[in-house]
C-alpha cells in the first residue's frame, strides 16, 4: 500500500490527474483545512499500477506504507497491466 | 552527451508508463527534436554560467534577480497565463480541463519565481524591501522573450501543441537549474534554484503526462511537431526545424 509523505509532496496534485484518468480514482483531495492530497488503500491498485509514481515531480514524496520505503518509478518490465 | 543532460533523461523523459497511448509519440519528438534543442540550451547556460563566474563579483546576481523579478514575475504570469488559459476554446474547455488547470497553476509558480529573485535582492542587501522594486527599471523590463513569453507569439495553437511546449521549454529550466546547481556555491542562488526545481520538474510533468495520454492521433502530432519546430528554432536556433510557412 502507498501513502503520501506531506514532508516531501508539493501538493502539485499530478498523481491525482492521473490516478483519475486512468478511472483508479485512489489519490484524492482531504477533507481537511491543508486539502491535502491522499491515497485510498482500498481504492490503490498498486503494485498493479504504479502510474502516480511516472509523473510526481518530487521524487520520494510517495512511500510505501509497510517498509516505509519511498518509491522511485519502477522498470517497464514491472509494470503489471 | 553531457552527464547533466543524461540524468535528467534517465530520471525523468525515459521512465514511461507502459500502455500510455501517446507515449511513443512522446518518446519519438525527444529522440528526435528535443534532445538537441536542450543539448544546446544546456551549453549556452552553463558556458553563461562560466563566464558569470570568471567575473568574480556579485553584478551578475544583482542583474539575474532583477531581470528574473521582471521576466518571470506577476506581471508577466497574468498577462500570459490568461492569454494562454483563452487559447483552448470554450467548446474545447470540458476535453482538455488539465491543460487548463495547468495555466493556472502556472500563474501560481510564476508569482512564486518573482518572490524568489526578491529573496536574493533582499538576501543581498541590494533592496530593504519589495515595494523598491518597483522603482527599479531593470525589474519591470527585460530585453528577451520570457519562457512563455514567447508563446504568446502564438497564443491559438492546438491544446496539445501547448503541452509540448510546457514539456520542451519547462525541461529547459530543469536542466538550467541542474546547471546552476553543479556550478553556483552561493548559498542564495543555490536556494533560489532548488526552490523552483519541483515546480519547474512538475510542469515537464503536466506536459510529459498531457502528450502520453492525449497525443494520439496524426493531427494533434503535427501540431506538436510544429510547435516543437519553432521552439527548437527560436529557443534552440535549430534551423532545420524552423517552421514551414503554409500556403
Amino acid at each position: 500500500m502507498l501513502k503520501v509523505d506531506h514532508d516531501r509532496c508539493t501538493e502539485c496534485r499530478m498523481c491525482y490527474i492521473v490516478c483519475r484518468e486512468l478511472d483508479i480514482n485512489a489519490v484524492y483531495v482531504a477533507l481537511e483545512p491543508l486539502h491535502r492530497i491522499e491515497i485510498d488503500p482500498d481504492a490503490c491498485t498498486y503494485p498493479g499500477c504504479t502510474a502516480c509514481l511516472m509523473y510526481c515531480p518530487a521524487a520520494g514524496s510517495i512511500v510505501e506504507i509497510e517498509t516505509g520505503r519511498s518509491m522511485v518509478p519502477p522498470p517497464p518490465e514491472a509494470w503489471q497491466s | 552527451m553531457h552527464a547533466l543532460l543524461e540524468e535528467f533523461l534517465d530520471k525523468w523523459v525515459w521512465p514511461t508508463m507502459p500502455g500510455a497511448p501517446g507515449a511513443d509519440f512522446r518518446l519519438k519528438i525527444s529522440r528526435d527534436k528535443c534532445i538537441k534543442g536542450w543539448e544546446i540550451n544546456l551549453a549556452r547556460t552553463l558556458g553563461d554560467i562560466e563566464e558569470e563566474l570568471k567575473t568574480n563579483d556579485e553584478a551578475w546576481k544583482k542583474a539575474h534577480a532583477l531581470r528574473g523579478y521582471a521576466a518571470e514575475g506577476v506581471h508577466m504570469s497574468i498577462k500570459q497565463m490568461s492569454g494562454q488559459l483563452l487559447s483552448v476554446d470554450i467548446a474545447d474547455q470540458e476535453k482538455y480541463i488539465d491543460l487548463q488547470r495547468m495555466r493556472a497553476r502556472q500563474i501560481w509558480d510564476e508569482c512564486k519565481h518573482s518572490k524568489l529573485h526578491a529573496d536574493v535582492l533582499l538576501g543581498k542587501g541590494w533592496i530593504k524591501d519589495e515595494r523598491e522594486l518597483m522603482e527599479i527599471a531593470e525589474a519591470n523590463e527585460q530585453p528577451l522573450p520570457a519562457y512563455f513569453g514567447l508563446s504568446m507569439m502564438l497564443p491559438h495553437i492546438h491544446p496539445l501543441a501547448r503541452a509540448a511546449q510546457n514539456y520542451y521549454t519547462e525541461a529547459n529550466a530543469c536542466i538550467g537549474i541542474m546547471a546552476y546547481l553543479s556550478l553556483v556555491d552561493d548559498p542564495l542562488v543555490r536556494h533560489e534554484h532548488l526552490s523552483q526545481q519541483d515546480e519547474e520538474l512538475m510542469h515537464f510533468m503536466e506536459g510529459k503526462f498531457q502528450l502520453d495520454f492525449y497525443c494520439t492521433d496524426e493531427e494533434s502530432q503535427r501540431h506538436v511537431e510544429d510547435v516543437l519546430g519553432y521552439l527548437t528554432y527560436q529557443i534552440g536556433g535549430i534551423a532545420e526545424n524552423a517552421p514551414k510557412v503554409r500556403a
